[in-house]
């Protein structure tokens, strides 16, 4: 049995779920205000940031300090209804696969949700870059392979507070827990960006990066530039770290 | 030989012993009608066999493979319905199938046969959720059935069916080990079904095994302790009762 | 009655210490940042209430709706999860009575975490700023309006936990609405009324009237989404 059909099946299982509605949900009240304000794009001089660059960068911070965190909480909250609302996960235990797999089927379901809702994000803000593009008569579309790099940058950064999430929800059976610490601990990210430990909170490391980012592309602006020592070898850890506990823990709680 | 064995099974929770030291021995080829009161432990021995709950004390084999070293190879022999039938609310009859299929990784057209077996065909598209209970219970059983495997544990099979489906799914069973080589383990808390159904039962009451043998031997021990032998539904609730009694919680 | 029922049908699924964790974690925020940077703060004009909240309440709020959101998903999840709200349609009971104890007890509790984050308010003005006389009214006056502010976000988010059967739906819901909340300028009084957006209002001691329309937009909006909550259990049953 291959990871693969096992991730098909789980993807199988979120039909009619809507949950693509509320990411694209998300995605196009993210960037209506962008749309609306898109003459503040030009004031930028302070920062030193062309408006193209400015209403691009603007966009996906407002996404990977909130949306997209909270969004993922929502994805997490998604697959383990599903399988407790009708004891599906019953059948599943006694179905002839490791749990471990299934567990990280669940967990690339999760990572394909991400990665859906980026790219609807992507896809907006090319619709909302055209529409600005029209009413300000400057062209505020940037290229493809530019975009593309950062949103990888945003996906890649993601998998370790996804990978988080992932483990609060399979470890806490109680849901307002899970919800609650996840959702809870979204907002702090916004400050620990600005203090040295940030590398060892995943949950900001998709809005520190982007705010690099922000800072490469802002020439006045000194934001805190990423460093892959130490942050990589503690991303991977705690990614790790969080995807083996909830392989380990996956089903045990069915399994009493 | 004896597909499924077990040694002192045991299960305890908290202050309370579910399932206690029972030795079962269910040959191949048989239906295995394992019989008791509810919360006799029936449900809670079953689901030992599937790995859904763990064992306090003892072991159990199943078709010489040990649990837990052993437990995707077990499952993979094992067709399963325990309980509340667990399915999932937002997929179509069908489509729950169609899950189980792949990880089965069955052709294709074992969805289609597990269907017609257990009389679904005809609201495969519809969702499960809106199932009515009856239904529900054949999408389970389908799940149990889909690719004919070599074991069977069905776990209350027939509750919440019509007559005609009791007796459509009792005929099935029955026909089983014969259509499909199988071996059959199916619990009830009725006496007069499971003596339509099965070659050899097991008796459970408050986790203690009290009885395992075929129909005929249970008359045998019940004329030998002096309780009724015309009807086995009588034998069946004299043994409940003189064992309760004994425990003194009646 | 229909409060104490609802009080203990939230046994053991952990509202409450959600609740009270919440509220805990919101109250740290004044004193973690007060502990880190006084300085910043003690230099600053006003009174040390509004210095407070001018400085913390975005986060705090914040933390304030995340947990209202995630409360009501989970009061309506635990009437829909196992089928417990067709038993209580069969009974003798109006849906909007069930509603409305699920509303009292939302409110109440968010009256606990919001006398949780007042002592530590007071705490950091104690111990930093030394408390003035008029303090303790003012503190009052605050979170009376923080809590009068709360209370449409609290209705509108239980009749969306009310509308969806699944938690995901309910929840992904009050999330973009937080999130929305988040993006709409808090200087724009019109688009700042939006029942997510209000709780992040601090009380503006100096312009009183501004104040006032909050407050009659927030009692506005109650009644609106009360009626729409009678008119949402009318429609359903039409549709079942």
């Amino acid at each position: 049995m291959s990871l693969l059909t096992l991730v098909g099946v789980e993807v199988g299982k979120i039909r009619r779920s809507k949950i693509l509605l509320i990411l694209a949900a998300a995605a196009v009240i993210l960037w209506i205000p962008s749309i609306l304000n898109a003459e503040l794009n030009f004031g930028m001089q302070a920062e030193g940031i062309s408006p193209e660059n400015n209403f691009f960068i603007q966009g996906f911070m407002g996404m990977a300090w909130f949306m997209f965190p909270a969004s993922m909480v929502v994805g997490t909250v998604l697959l383990s209804q599903t399988e407790r609302a009708n004891k599906g996960i019953l059948k599943m235990l006694a179905l002839p696969v490791s749990t471990a797999r299934l567990c990280i089927a669940k967990f690339v379901v999760l990572l394909s949700l991400a990665a859906t809702q980026i790219l609807m994000m992507t896809g907006m803000y090319y619709i909302s870059a055209v529409i600005s593009s029209g009413t300000q008569d400057y062209s505020f579309v940037l290229p493809p392979l530019f975009v593309l790099r950062e949103i990888s940058l945003i996906f890649l950064s993601a998998i370790p507070m996804i990978a988080f999430f992932w483990m609060l929800s399979v470890c806490i059976q109680t849901p307002v827990f899970s919800i609650g610490i996840g959702l809870a601990s979204i907002v702090p990210s916004v400050l620990l960006i600005n203090t040295k430990v940030w590398f060892a909170y995943p949950m900001s490391y998709p809005l520190f990066v982007i705010t690099s980012e922000y800072g490469k592309l802002a020439a006045n602006l000194d934001t805190a530039q990423v460093e892959l020592i130490p942050w990589i070898p503690v991303a991977t850890l705690i990614a790790i770290l969080c995807l083996g506990i909830s392989c380990l823990r996956f089903g045990q709680a069915e399994r009493r | 030989m004896n597909v499924i064995e077990t040694k002192n099974l045991t299960k305890s929770y908290a202050g309370f012993t579910a399932v206690s030291g029972i030795n079962l021995h269910i040959p191949k080829g048989s239906v295995y009608g394992f019989l008791g009161p509810n919360g006799a432990g029936k449900s809670t021995t079953m689901k030992m066999f599937l790995g859904l709950s763990k064992p306090t004390d003892g072991s159990f084999t199943v078709d010489g493979k040990m649990y837990p070293e052993n437990r995707v190879q077990i499952l993979k022999e094992i067709g399963s319905f325990i309980e509340a039938p667990a399915f999932y609310g937002n997929l179509s009859g069908e489509e729950n199938l169609e899950i189980i299929r792949r990880i089965l990784g069955l052709p294709k057209s074992s969805v289609a046969e597990a269907l017609e077996i257990v009389g679904l065909t005809q609201f495969k598209k519809r969702l499960a959720k809106k199932y009515s209970l009856g239904m529900k219970q054949r999408l389970g059983l389908a799940g149990a059935l889909i690719g004919k495997p070599p074991i069977l544990i069905l776990d209350e099979p027939t509750n919440g069916l019509d007559p005609v489906g009791i007796h459509e799914i009792r005929t099935l069973i029955r026909s089983l080990p014969e259509k499909f080589n199988c071996t059959v383990l199916v619990s009830s808390h009725l006496l007069s079904e499971i003596e339509l159904m099965a070659d050899i039962i097991g008796i459970l009451n408050h986790g203690h095994l009290l009885f395992e043998g075929t129909p005929g031997q249970l008359k045998f021990a019940a004329a030998s302790k002096g309780c009724p032998t015309d009807n086995l539904e009588d034998i069946f609730l004299a043994l409940i009762d003189a064992d309760n009694r004994q425990r003194g919680t009646v | 009655m229909s409060v104490s029922l609802e009080w203990k049908k939230v046994k053991r699924t952990g509202f409450l210490p959600a609740f009270f964790g919440g509220g805990t974690l919101a109250a740290i925020v004044p004193i973690i940042n007060m502990a880190v940077r006084p300085e910043r703060y003690l230099n600053q004009q006003g009174s040390p209430v509004q210095i407070l909240l001018d400085a913390n309440w975005q986060m705090m709020a914040m933390l304030n709706v995340l947990l209202i959101v995630a409360g009501t998903c989970l009061l309506y999840h635990t009437e829909y999860a196992d089928n417990a709200m067709q038993k209580l349609k069969s009974l003798p009971v109006r849906e909007s009575s069930v509603f409305l104890g699920k509303a009292v007890l939302t409110i109440l509790m968010s009256f606990f975490v919001l006398v949780i984050e007042a002592v530590a308010v007071a705490f950091c003005t104690f111990h930093w700023f030394g408390i003035e006389k008029g303090f303790f009214s003012e503190l009052c006056r605050c979170f009376g309006y923080s809590l009068l502010l709360m209370l449409p976000c609290v209705i509108l988010s239980l009749l969306i936990s009310e509308a969806c059967k699944n938690m995901w739906v309910s929840l992904g819901i009050g999330v973009v609405c937080v999130f929305t909340a988040t993006m709409l300028p808090t200087t724009n009084f019109v688009l700042s009324l939006f029942p997510f957006a209000m709780p992040f209002q601090v009380f503006a001691g100096a312009d009183v009237a501004k104040s006032m329309h909050y407050i009659y937009g927030a009692i506005a909006e109650l009644a609106v989404c009360s009626l729409a909550q009678l008119l949402f259990v009318k429609v359903r049953r039409g549709f079942e």
